[in-house]
């Protein structure tokens, strides 16, 4: 077990804890799709190194999402979300490839690719996990246009989050 | 086993995210009760809906059967009807002895081939000799009219005469007045058939029903053939000339019945002794 492994492991309990006791109750809701609400762990995926097999990625991202669901009380709700998110992380890659490809020893953080690219991908990751998290959590195509505001109001709230926790640590593994 | 490793490896990333996916979307519908409800009142519809088609197609399946027993049923009715018996009606001792024999039995049979285009047209039925059918016996429609006379026979199938042929003799009477004629077809019209020999003193009208006389043994008594639609005498005619529309469309004619005489032997003994 490398050095590299430690910090990611570290990085899922760090995310999980911040999540769970923090992030949780910072989000109030009121009836409706205006909705205060906080999601930070999809971050973990997000900075999951290029090189990591895809089933590793699936696992982790669905032990992160389950361990969150059992605080949230919506047993299978994130975790569904999250392995749906990290399925699609290796095409939003390939979406945004740079022109001379990617380093696969690296990890796609803002200190390796760059800022611009970085919340490029770090946004489109989160939209997708937020639509994905509010069309599980509706579980019903009936509800699409909540969803789609849900999503469109916890966006830049979660976002502000990723933000500030890039340029704070700003790692490069 | 290896095979089952190769296919992990190469679809590895896609199955672990089937079954991951799918034991959340089991968590969600165990623990989370909103989305029980939707999933059950979902699955509730489909499988409802799933249950009409397969009961349709069912029912669709299960048409065969129903066109036998309508048939069998069918069957009964028109073996009941008096033209169909054989009456022994006798007054003995100022009292009447009633009873009815069978005489017409009847065979439901499938039209296979069939045409309408040349003067000598045949039909195909899916009934032959393990199914009792003889040279000889009449076709009647499923609902009104005559089809034709069976010609030959094999054990599955047999071919049928139709009565749109231009040797077709088929002793027909006007119903009420009871004038009767022989029935032919001059080969042009699928709908409408010629009655020959019916006396110029007949009183008749267009419009008059045309049916089966009974004085062959092909048919029973009494099957509606057509209706009379133009009659004239020609002059120095004796008899009328007369265009009889028919009830069925021999065109698209599906199901039909064979009948079978079972006085047939009795008659042909008669035949002989009168020939002898």
């Amino acid at each position: 077990m490398n050095n590299a492994t430690l910090i990611h492991i570290g990085r899922f309990i760090g995310f999980l804890i911040f999540q769970v006791f923090i992030l949780k109750r910072l989000s109030i809701g009121w009836e409706g799709p205006v909705f205060f609400n906080f999601i930070l762990y999809p971050l973990f995926i997000i900075l999951l190194p290029l090189r990591t097999p895809r089933v590793v990625v699936l696992s982790a991202a669905f032990a992160m999402g389950l361990l969150v669901d059992m605080s949230y009380d919506s047993l299978g709700v994130h975790a569904g979300a999250s392995v749906l998110t990290a399925y699609i992380r290796s095409w939003v890659l390939g979406w945004l490839e740079p022109r001379d490809g990617y380093n696969v020893n690296h990890s796609p953080n803002k200190a390796r690719m760059g800022a611009p690219w970085f919340f490029r991908y770090a946004s489109l990751m989160m939209v997708l996990h937020l639509l994905f998290y509010y069309s599980l959590d509706a579980f019903s195509p009936v509800f699409f246009v909540d969803i789609l505001l849900k999503t469109l109001y916890s966006f830049p709230l979660s976002m502000i989050f990723v933000i500030i926790v890039t340029y704070i640590f700003d790692p490069e593994t | 086993m290896r095979g089952l490793l190769q296919l992990f490896a190469a679809y590895g990333g896609f199955l672990a995210f089937v079954l991951l996916e799918a034991v959340s979307l089991v968590l969600i519908v165990q623990y989370n009760h909103r989305q029980k409800e939707i999933f059950s009142n979902s699955w509730g519809l489909l499988s409802a809906a799933a249950e009409r088609q397969v009961d349709k197609a069912t029912e669709y399946w299960g048409l065969k059967a129903r066109v036998l027993e309508l048939q069998a049923r069918n069957i009964k009715l028109m073996e009941e009807r008096d033209n169909a018996r054989f009456s022994t009606a006798v007054f003995r001792d100022s009292m009447q002895v009633d009873s009815l024999a069978p005489m017409f039995t009847f065979i439901g049979a499938n039209v296979v081939s069939n045409s309408i285009v040349s003067t000598n047209n045949s039909l195909r039925l899916n009934r032959g000799e393990i199914h009792g059918i003889k040279p000889h016996m009449g076709v009647i429609g499923s609902d009104e009219g005559i089809v034709g006379i069976v010609r030959e026979t094999t054990n599955h199938y047999c071919r049928v005469m139709s009565v749109l042929h231009s040797q077709t003799r088929i002793k027909a009477a006007l119903r009420g007045s009871g004038y009767f004629g022989t029935l032919t077809w001059n080969g042009s019209d699928p709908l409408r058939m010629q009655l020959e020999a019916i006396p110029k003193h007949a009183e008749l009208a267009v419009g008059d029903t045309v049916q089966t006389s009974g004085y062959s043994q092909v048919f029973p008594k009494g099957i509606l053939i057509g209706r009379v639609e133009s009659a004239r005498i020609e002059p120095g005619e004796n008899f009328y000339t007369i265009s009889v529309r028919l009830f069925n469309d021999l065109s698209k004619v599906e199901y039909v019945y064979v009948v079978n005489n079972l006085m047939r032997e009795e008659h042909e003994e008669l035949d002989q002794a009168g020939n002898e």
